[in-house]
């Protein structure tokens, strides 16, 4: 009597979560998987017979007739994930010192600045990264000020390059970086840091083997969290980047809201997938391997 | 005294980084005030016309000219228009979301079943999926259904991936529970039902709080899911601003942004008053 009820209650509270995920959130990606290998119709919308050029346009395989190949996408792709890797590794270059500052402060203190580096969760992407539209801009703030202070003679070009973008994308990312590798570098064993310096180990030394090997898994799941959105992003390289700097995000949007290609669109999104789902499998992978 | 430098090395980096942090968002609200409407980063004078203007209290200054006034004022109409729509698909967000991932919490922290493990790493997907591919799934799922794109498709979008976020909050609120007081609850004689809503929902709801605040804010601020699954005439804020800044940037964004910044941070120290009230 008392099993039977409780399978109630679980499946009471099981099926709203199941009906919802599943035909909102596993039907559409189905759809993604399917519209990735059918054939494009002439004018937007899709024709339902297979047809694999899609990838083919990608990856080198087409008929030169109806499809070409162009390098281009895989070029597009690569960017995409030497920008979403290059953010990753500036967050964590600025985040670790200062999350290690943080730590040691007092009580008070430490909960100010933590509430600072929270605050911009808060605040909303779009008007951040417009702030650095308006500091960026040729007659913009910081052009200005260089200018005033005589250190340059013309604006310099920094709006609509691969640097503006990558420099966005740092900004918007930095507390995904920043939580996950405070709560780990927060929970460092003090006593193994002074032991390893009273042994006699330098400071490199004891950063290199024991900060660092300690602190392994704050910095794994910030890279995580952080490479994950950078590298489909399409917002910061179509505020900030030009013509030369879109990435496989504006790839797809463009398909869906211009050229009206959603079979390639669809494609160009199962590989945006694949690459996430890569970054996963090994991350959880090396976790697994540290013991985490 | 290496050692002192280094501190004080570290201290400075740390707030260089503070000051990268937030030196945009003050040069946002200074501009804000800066009655020049031609180029925005040459100060005139203190003005508070923009915000005049957003408002609808003031009547715009002759310097913008006829053509231009036409331009401002539809904005804020539909300005006002977007602040209703995000806070409609907010506030249905919310509970929806709030609603489905505390049961989900409950289901896979409270019970022992098969699909416990699946569950747990199911719940984790929508929120790893890369935004965009969400949001042009959810894009051709309701063309190909026939459904219009509204409001209520927005509300649907959002929840996808909010009842993640929910759930990873309330379960680990969950974890930190002592089941014996359930038990001593079943003991007693008290049903399923009773013990989850009188015995359990109590000491949850912190959790709740903390994941509905944390839904209701991601809602308000989602750009990239929303902007695909939007239609013309149901344009949340962030999708507004976004659309405003791609036709070129005026003066008026300045205070809108202003604005938000001020709400963000009025939300965020609710939060914080929120967990300070718990923990005493």
């Amino acid at each position: 009597m008392r099993v039977a009820r409780q399978s109630v209650v679980l499946a009471a509270l099981l099926a709203p979560v199941t009906i919802f995920l599943g035909i909102f959130f596993l039907v559409p990606l189905l759809i993604i998987a399917v519209f990735s290998v059918l054939t494009p119709g002439l004018y937007g919308g899709v024709e339902w017979s297979f047809y694999h050029w899609n990838y083919g346009r990608i990856f080198g395989w087409a008929d030169g007739f109806w499809e070409i190949y162009e390098p281009v996408y895989l070029r597009i792709l690569g960017r995409s994930l030497s920008y979403a890797a290059l953010t990753v590794a500036l967050c964590l270059v600025l985040c670790y010192p200062v999350a290690f500052w943080v730590s040691r402060l007092h009580e008070r203190l430490r909960l100010f600045f933590l509430f600072l580096v929270a605050l911009p969760f808060f605040s909303s992407l779009i008007v951040r990264l417009y702030a650095w539209l308006l500091i960026l801009k040729p007659s913009g703030v910081l052009n200005e000020a260089l200018l005033a202070l005589g250190l340059i003679r013309e604006p310099l070009e920094i709006l609509y390059t691969p640097a503006a973008v990558v420099l966005g994308m740092v900004y918007v990312m930095v507390p995904f970086m920043f939580l996950p590798l405070y709560a780990a570098i927060d929970n460092l064993d003090r006593a193994l840091v002074e032991a390893s310096m009273d042994l006699g180990a330098n400071r490199t030394q004891t950063f290199l083997k024991v900060i660092l090997p300690q602190t392994l898994p704050g910095i794994i799941g910030g890279s995580v969290i952080v490479f994950i959105p950078s590298v489909g992003n399409f917002i910061v390289p179509d505020v900030l980047g030009g013509a030369k700097g879109i990435m496989v995000g504006n790839l797809v949007e463009q398909q869906f809201l211009s050229a009206r290609n959603w079979p390639f669109g669809s494609a160009l999104s199962m590989l945006l997938m694949a690459v996430v789902l890569v970054v996963l499998l090994v991350s959880v992978g090396r976790a697994r391997r540290i013991g985490v | 005294m290496g050692n002192r430098l280094g501190q004080i090395g570290l201290a400075t980096a740390s707030l260089a980084f503070f000051a990268f942090i937030y030196a945009p968002l003050f040069i946002i609200i200074i501009y804000s005030f800066n009655s020049n409407p031609v180029n925005m980063m040459i100060w005139d004078h203190f003005t508070l016309e923009w915000y005049g203007g957003l408002l609808g209290l003031t009547e715009r200054g002759p310097e913008i000219g006829d053509q231009n006034r036409a331009l401002y004022v539809e904005s804020t109409d539909q300005l006002i228009r977007a602040l209703r729509t995000s806070l409609t698909v907010a506030a249905f967000t919310t509970t929806i979301s709030t609603v489905i991932g505390t049961a989900t919490a409950i289901a896979v922290g409270r019970y022992n079943f098969r699909m416990k493990g699946f569950y747990g790493g199911f719940l984790l997907l929508p929120m790893m999926m890369p935004d965009i591919v969400l949001g042009i799934g959810l894009l051709i799922f309701f063309v190909t259904l026939g459904m219009k794109l509204s409001v209520l498709t927005i509300i649907i979008g959002h929840c996808t991936f909010l009842t993640s976020y929910v759930f990873i909050i309330v379960q680990a609120r969950m974890a930190g529970i002592d089941p014996a007081l359930e038990e001593a609850s079943a003991d007693l004689g008290a049903g399923e039902w009773v013990t989850l809503r009188k015995v359990l929902l109590p000491q949850l709801a912190p959790g709740i709080m903390g994941g509905a605040l944390l839904a209701f804010v991601i809602s308000m601020d989602d750009l990239v899911i929303t902007y695909f699954i939007s239609g013309t005439e149901s344009t949340t804020l962030p999708v507004f601003i976004f659309g405003m800044i791609r036709r070129g940037v005026k003066p008026e964004i300045n205070a809108i942004a202003t604005l938000m910044i001020l709400a963000s941070v009025i939300i965020a120290g609710l939060g914080l008053w929120l967990r300070s009230r718990r923990t005493d």
